[in-house]
């Protein structure tokens, strides 16, 4: 008696297919799980002997083994035991074994025989597919997802009855959430519009928006840091439909798929707590998960509060910011999760938070200085740049009303310059003006003459490094661009001038 | 640059410093000694200043300066060494007199600021045989002569019971006038200035004020003069110099305080950065430079 059901492991953000294979043999009773199991897993045998059990399906005295191929797959967590259950059945002749053939099976187990949802269902169903299969048997929580995905036909399963019913005469639980929401563009509900004035900020985020850039705000508490950092990804262009699977994928093995949001429409925006741990920063585990730098792909990392960020939390941002992936390596083997996300760093101004404010600010110059330079340089030096976001005034703040400047109006000229550096970067390994090194911007940085003469009298007044002065072009580019210049002027100089970020 | 020694009784010892007593019998300079024909106006304080300190003592020392008061004070950290720079970046002589030895520069951080006072033709002066290092009783004692070199002593920002009350204590003992920059009633910073004031000392309220003092004649040069070659400036970059001072000012409220297009508003501002009439405190905010 021998029975095999297709199932998947979860590597990255891709889905590897596993075969759970079941063997009923005379021999002493006993129930084992091989094949390159985790401990959590091989505790799937108690979890589908009592799920069982509470059927009323009581296991004959036989040996039973259970193996998980490849043996090269580690095998890890909860998602084998509807699977497990299967090739038992099936193995026990409990359930037709052709009702099996061509189909997926992915789902946790209670004791009581509820199924429970399990991470990565978007890339398992696409790996499924790729294998030729047809049908998929899901939790029913995350049915939506599997249907989003639109891809095979998918069964939802509440519990292990369900399995079973399916099985035998091909009955499917109904009224399950639906995954087939249209795919509608979401109205962002935050725009540029609720910040009144800030017409400087407004700006840099649009620079920052445009050339991917990353972006330190400074100010006071309560200025508005946030608000204008949360409506970044608002003004970035659309995902398209790839980007929209690439980032979906994440949020599935990340398990933060719902009903609601099977796919992930919107670009993302993370904004995790500044004393959160390394791992949940950039990911990581036994079975490595993606981090926030991960769920920030293609979207938004706000990093408030950066200088109280520990300091082994910065060194864990350097490679990543710097090969917008990162690669999570645990024993005999390693993963690779996607990170090309644009940071927003916030930082009070000063240790006491209200310079300039003089009548408030209580520190000293050097305080001041120093404050900065509690940011790793590693990290400055991948933040192109920086503006100081002014305390909001009460009679802005509760005016009411909305700008004239929106987040409309600024998506259209980042969609423009998105455009042109599309059309620039066609053959090259580069997306964006703010990854240009130093090596290319000679060839992408055309300047009028005015504007070299500006810039080269900048460079020696200001006693710019090199790094400082290749910033400033990197971020006229984009200006420029925003003004479907090609070339450079002096204008676009002098901007980028006051918001680079100094040090 | 050799060390040049001075004693009592040769031409070149300050005549100032016998008028005192408990004066040394040498002195130890690099550059040059302060002209006796000059007015000198010592400026101290702080060492950990706050920005406000740090404007003030640059702002007072560049006024003084362009009207040829040489600059003395001790190069420490904070308020001396912006009284040094205010005076410097007005094209000043200024004056450092040591609790070390003259060739050695300490804190070490301010080798720039060493070199160029001795650059710009003021000096570096020593009770201390070369060699000596620092060592914190001799930094009252060089305090003495600092105030003994000045016709007028202003202390910017001082905390209760610091250094720069010792230096004011010898300013009275010999005599000299003492003024205080005051500042807010509740910031440890200013604690030595107020309570310097209610002892008598002046409020320093203006550099032209401590020009009268110093006996420049209030029409002969009435308040600061305005750096000389604003007339060079656009007149975008000199409506934008209106609105800047020594508080920092965010871009967001020079566009609105000047009414003038973003783009006009960087233009303007970095004309006016590479012509020195503004710098930034910390990166993105503005204030103006007087020198
Ligand atoms: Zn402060």
């Amino acid at each position: 008696m021998f029975c095999s059901i297709t199932s998947t492991a979860i590597s990255g953000v891709d889905a590897l297919p596993v075969y759970v294979e079941a063997d009923v043999s005379e021999g002493l009773p006993m129930f084992n799980i091989i094949g390159a199991v985790s401990t959590r897993t091989r505790e799937a045998a108690d979890r589908v002997k009592t799920a069982l059990r509470n059927l009323k399906i009581v296991l004959p005295p036989k040996r039973i083994t259970i193996n998980l191929s490849p043996g090269d797959v580690r095998k890890e967590g909860t998602r084998y035991d509807l699977p497990i259950a299967a090739a038992v059945l099936a193995a026990l002749d409990r359930i037709p074994k052709e009702s099996l053939e061509g189909t997926l099976v992915l789902g946790e187990l209670h004791l009581d025989g509820r199924i429970e949802q399990v991470p990565g269902i978007l890339p398992s169903i696409l790996t499924a597919r790729d294998l030729g299969l047809k049908t998929a048997l899901v939790p029913a929580a995350n049915y939506a997802e599997a249907k989003a995905a639109q891809a095979l036909d998918v069964v939802g399963l509440a519990s292990l009855q369900d399995l079973i019913d399916y099985c035998s005469d091909g009955r499917r639980p109904e009224n399950l959430p639906a995954g087939d929401a249209p795919l509608s563009e979401e109205e962002d509900a935050e725009d540029f519009s609720d910040i009144r004035g800030q017409e400087s900020v407004k700006r840099a985020c649009l620079i920052a928006a445009a050339g991917f850039h990353n972006l330190l705000l400074s100010g006071p508490p309560g200025s508005g840091k946030s608000m204008a950092a949360r409506r970044l990804p608002g003004i970035l262009p659309a995902l398209t439909k790839e980007e929209r699977l690439e980032v979906s994928r994440i949020y599935s093995v990340a398990g933060l798929l719902t009903a609601a949001h099977p796919v992930i429409q919107k670009r993302p925006f993370r904004a995790p707590h500044h004393l959160l741990s390394p791992q949940a920063l950039v990911g990581g585990g036994r079975s490595p998960v993606p981090g926030e730098i991960t769920l920030s792909h293609r979207g938004v990392l706000f990093l408030d509060e950066l200088p109280e960020m520990p300091g082994r939390n910065l060194e864990f941002l350097r490679q990543p910011l710097e090969d917008r992936f990162i690669q999570i390596s645990r024993i005999g083997r390693s993963v690779i999760f996607p990170c090309n996300f644009l940071l927003v760093a916030a930082m009070n101004p000063c240790p006491c938070g209200y310079y300039p404010d003089l009548n408030r600010c209580t520190c000293t110059e050097r305080d001041i200085r120093n404050y900065t330079a509690r940011i790793s340089q590693p990290i400055l030096d991948r933040i192109d740049l920086r503006t100081e976001v002014p305390a909001l005034d009460y009679d802005a703040l509760h005016a009411g009303g909305q700008d004239k400047i929106t987040s409309a109006m600024l998506k259209t000229q980042v969609e423009k310059a998105f455009a042109c550096q599309k059309e620039r970067y066609l053959d090259m390994p580069i997306a964006f003006n703010s990854e240009l090194s130093a090596r290319d911007i000679p060839r992408f940085c055309p300047l009028s003459a005015e504007a070299g003469r500006l810039l080269e009298a900048a460079y020696t007044a200001m006693a710019l490094s090199a790094r400082g002065y290749h910033r400033i072009l990197r971020i006229a580019r984009t200006i420029a661009d925003l003004d479907g210049d090609d070339l450079i002027r002096e204008s676009h100089i002098s901007e980028a001038v006051h918001f680079r970020q100094h040090s | 640059m050799d060390i040049r020694i001075t004693t009592v009784g040769d031409p070149d010892y300050p005549r100032v410093l016998s008028l005192y007593p408990g004066m040394p019998e040498k002195l130890y300079y690099l550059g040059n000694l302060p002209d006796p024909e000059k007015r000198s106006a010592a400026i101290v304080g702080a060492r950990a200043c706050s920005a406000y300190g740090r404007d003030q003592a640059r702002g007072f020392a560049a006024d003084l300066a362009r009207n040829g008061v040489q600059i003395i004070s001790g190069m420490a950290l904070g308020i001396d060494s912006h009284a040094h720079e205010g005076c410097l970046s007005a094209g000043g002589k200024t004056f450092a007199v040591l609790g070390n030895g003259v060739d050695i520069c300490y804190p070490r951080t301010n080798r720039s600021l060493y070199r160029r006072i001795l650059e710009s033709g003021g000096g570096i002066l020593s009770e201390f045989p070369p060699g000596t290092e620092a060592a914190p009783y001799h930094f009252p004692l060089r305090n003495r002569i600092i105030s003994a070199l000045s016709d007028l002593v202003l202390i910017v920002e001082a905390r209760a019971k610091s250094g720069s009350l010792i230096t004011a204590q010898y300013a009275l003992e010999q005599g000299k006038d003492i003024f205080a920059v005051p500042g807010r009633l509740n910031d440890p910073l200013s604690a030595g200035c107020l309570s310097l004031i209610r002892k008598g000392a002046g409020a320093a309220l203006s550099p032209s004020q401590l020009l009268q003092e110093l006996g420049f004649s209030a029409d002969e040069k009435g308040e600061p003069a305005a750096p000389p070659s604003t007339s060079d400036l656009t007149p975008t970059a000199r409506k934008i110099l209106h609105y800047l001072s020594s508080d920092p000012k965010t871009l967001e409220e020079i566009v609105t305080a000047s009414r003038l297009p973003l783009g006009e508003v960087f233009k303007g501002l970095l004309e006016l950065e590479l012509k020195s009439f503004t710098r930034q405190s910390v990166p993105g905010l503005y204030v103006r430079t007087y020198g």
